[in-house]
């Protein structure tokens, strides 16, 4: 019997489980109304809390870095001389010149500093954003003050060594927003022994959560992804593991996947013989192939209890969804990839894809992350040339509704927490 | 004439020498890049040069300390990366692009010194 036989469980369909989402049409007006972009912005971007990068990116005090953020402005993360870490904005409190960067305005930048000197008249900045020196003071009048002068500080909080911003003040404290199940099963993965880190980013004409639509199913992979299995269609899809061997949790805002894998290599002896032109080979030379390094190592403790929560059969990773556009995976074989969909226009988003291995201790541990990058890299250029062929159709609403399987049950979800969030604060705003 | 020692690859490796312009690149950005500049036929040529070799050249970077290789080692280490980047145009997609990728790019941020 095939594995992917024997992984199926007879289960039956997921989405009649969730009674607040149904099982009609959906409506994508959501992904490519202006309006509602608008709306979104307001009642989600700027009251979400949103990952803005890594502590390994701020390695000392007096380091910091920059993050664009298109419709929403530029940001400086930095870490202060007592260790905090501030998210500022990058604004000058005298006429409003973005106080960091380098040479290209636009550009993200990084370093270390002890502070911050505006490019235009030379104001001076703390690394905590308040102003610390005012050139030729006493040309001002009366009203300067004299302490409240600042870049302004948004609310930064620090989650398993991701860096977090709100641009709002009253969302509540980010652990709360993660909620008790969700930050304990994350928390438990050493995220600071994964320090080998691959970071890609490109910009997709598609609205962003087009974007995450294309990672929410096991529908698509068969036949977006088909030639890496094979080349023939039909044997393909065998080879995509049946619905019911996934696990689903959605608690809502946020969502998890549990996906089953290929059983690890044997251990390796002797020869892997003759070079072949055949992917097989290439991943028995390497030991690895698209789910990860085949030699694991025990020394990382990432296999904890709280890995693999739904005893998914033949288990590879955790894809652990945190609202509204981030997705954390955690590997089995030892790594972790998170998946980052920034919105700039309806039409438009940036995606950012960082995958993070342990320093390896070889050659060939090296080159086993080598080839899992190169694999995730190919897969991902096809997701995303999809992502502009969907939405460059959606866009014409020749069609409006569309019809999702219990396959796409994530896809649903998503889309009704989007909706409802907007909702939600629509009424509050108009009461 | 001397080769010197900037264009050569341990001993026992010597015969990717010729691979060496093309293929020692440094990042993945430029071995993406020099992959397509090349035709399928390119492409496989180099693949058919160094997966011979590959086994024993795993092998013999093992016995080193991978944060203290040689010149000569670093350059054998590229090569290897280099074959994982033509691996799949080779042996699946049968050109040097992903089928159906049309524009689709990934600019790299970061990625490993080594
Ligand atoms: S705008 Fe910054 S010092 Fe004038
Ligand atoms: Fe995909």
């Amino acid at each position: 019997m095939a594995i992917q036989e024997k992984l199926a469980t007879g289960r039956g369909k997921y989405t009649p489980g969730y009674p607040n989402l149904d099982t009609g049409p959906v409506d994508y007006e959501d992904s490519i109304s202006e309006e509602f972009f608008q709306a979104e912005r307001e009642a989600i971007f700027k009251r979400t809390w949103l990952k803005v990068g890594r502590m390994e990116q701020l390695p000392r005090n007096g380091t910091f870095f920059t993050r664009e953020f298109v419709g929403l402005g530029s940001i400086v993360i930095t870490r202060h001389t007592d260790g905090e870490v501030y998210a500022l904005h990058n604004i000058c409190a005298h006429r409003g010149n973005k106080v960091v960067w380098q040479e290209h305005p636009t550009n993200e930048t990084q370093g270390s500093a002890r502070q911050f000197a505006c490019k235009y008249h030379g104001w001076r900045y703390g690394l905590d954003g308040k102003c610390t020196y005012v050139t030729k003071r006493n040309e001002f009048f009366e009203s300067l003050p004299d302490d409240e002068l600042a870049m302004p500080q948004l609310r930064c909080e620090v989650f398993a060594g991701f860096i977090f911003v709100n641009f709002s003040q009253d969302a509540p404290p980010l652990r709360q927003f993660l909620g008790e199940k969700l930050a304990t099963e994350l928390e438990s993965w050493p995220f600071e022994k994964f320090t080998n880190h691959w970071s890609f980013r490109t910009k997709v004409k598609g609205n962003w959560k087009i974007g995450i639509d294309a990672l929410l199913e096991w529908y698509h992979p068969a036949y977006v992804h088909g030639r890496f299995l094979n080349t023939n269609v039909a044997e393909a899809e065998k080879l995509v593991p049946p619905m019911d061997s996934y696990h689903y949790d959605l608690f809502t805002p946020h969502m998890l996947t549990s996906v089953p894998g290929p059983p690890l290599l044997k251990k390796k002896e002797g020869s892997v013989g003759p070079a072949k032109r055949d992917m097989n080979w290439a991943y028995r030379l390497f030991r690895a192939g698209l789910f990860g390094p085949d030699d694991v190592r025990e020394d990382l403790g990432h296999l904890t209890p709280n890995r693999n929560p739904g005893n998914v059969q033949s288990w590879s990773n955790d894809q652990y969804w945190l609202f509204p556009n981030l997705s954390v995976q955690l590997w089995g074989r030892g790594y972790y990839i998170t998946y980052q969909y920034i919105p700039e226009t309806v039409g438009t988003h940036a995606y950012e894809v960082d995958i993070y291995f342990p320093e390896p201790k070889t050659a060939s541990e090296r080159l086993a992350q080598e080839l899992v990058v190169d694999s995730t890299i190919e897969f991902a250029m096809q997701d995303t040339n999809t992502v502009e062929a969907t939405w460059s159709q959606l866009n014409n609403r020749a069609l409006q509704t569309f019809h999702l399987s219990d396959m796409e049950l994530m896809i649903r979800q998503f889309h009704k927490v989007v909706r409802d969030a907007v909702a939600a604060h629509q009424a509050g705003s108009e009461k | 004439m001397t080769t010197t020692v900037d264009t050569s690859l341990p001993e026992r490796f010597r015969a990717l020498e010729p691979w060496v312009a093309d293929w020692d690149l440094a990042t993945r950005v430029e071995r993406y890049e020099k992959r397509l500049t090349k035709t399928i036929d390119e492409l496989q040529d180099f693949y058919d040069a160094i997966a011979p070799l590959a086994e024993e050249a795993i092998a013999y970077l093992d016995t080193r300390d991978v944060n203290a290789l040689s010149g000569e080692d670093t350059r054998l280490l590229r090569l290897l990366y280099s074959m994982i980047m033509v691996s799949y145009p080779v042996n699946i997609f049968k050109q040097p692009r992903i089928p159906d990728s049309g524009a689709a790019f990934f600019d790299t941020a970061v990625e490993p010194a080594l």
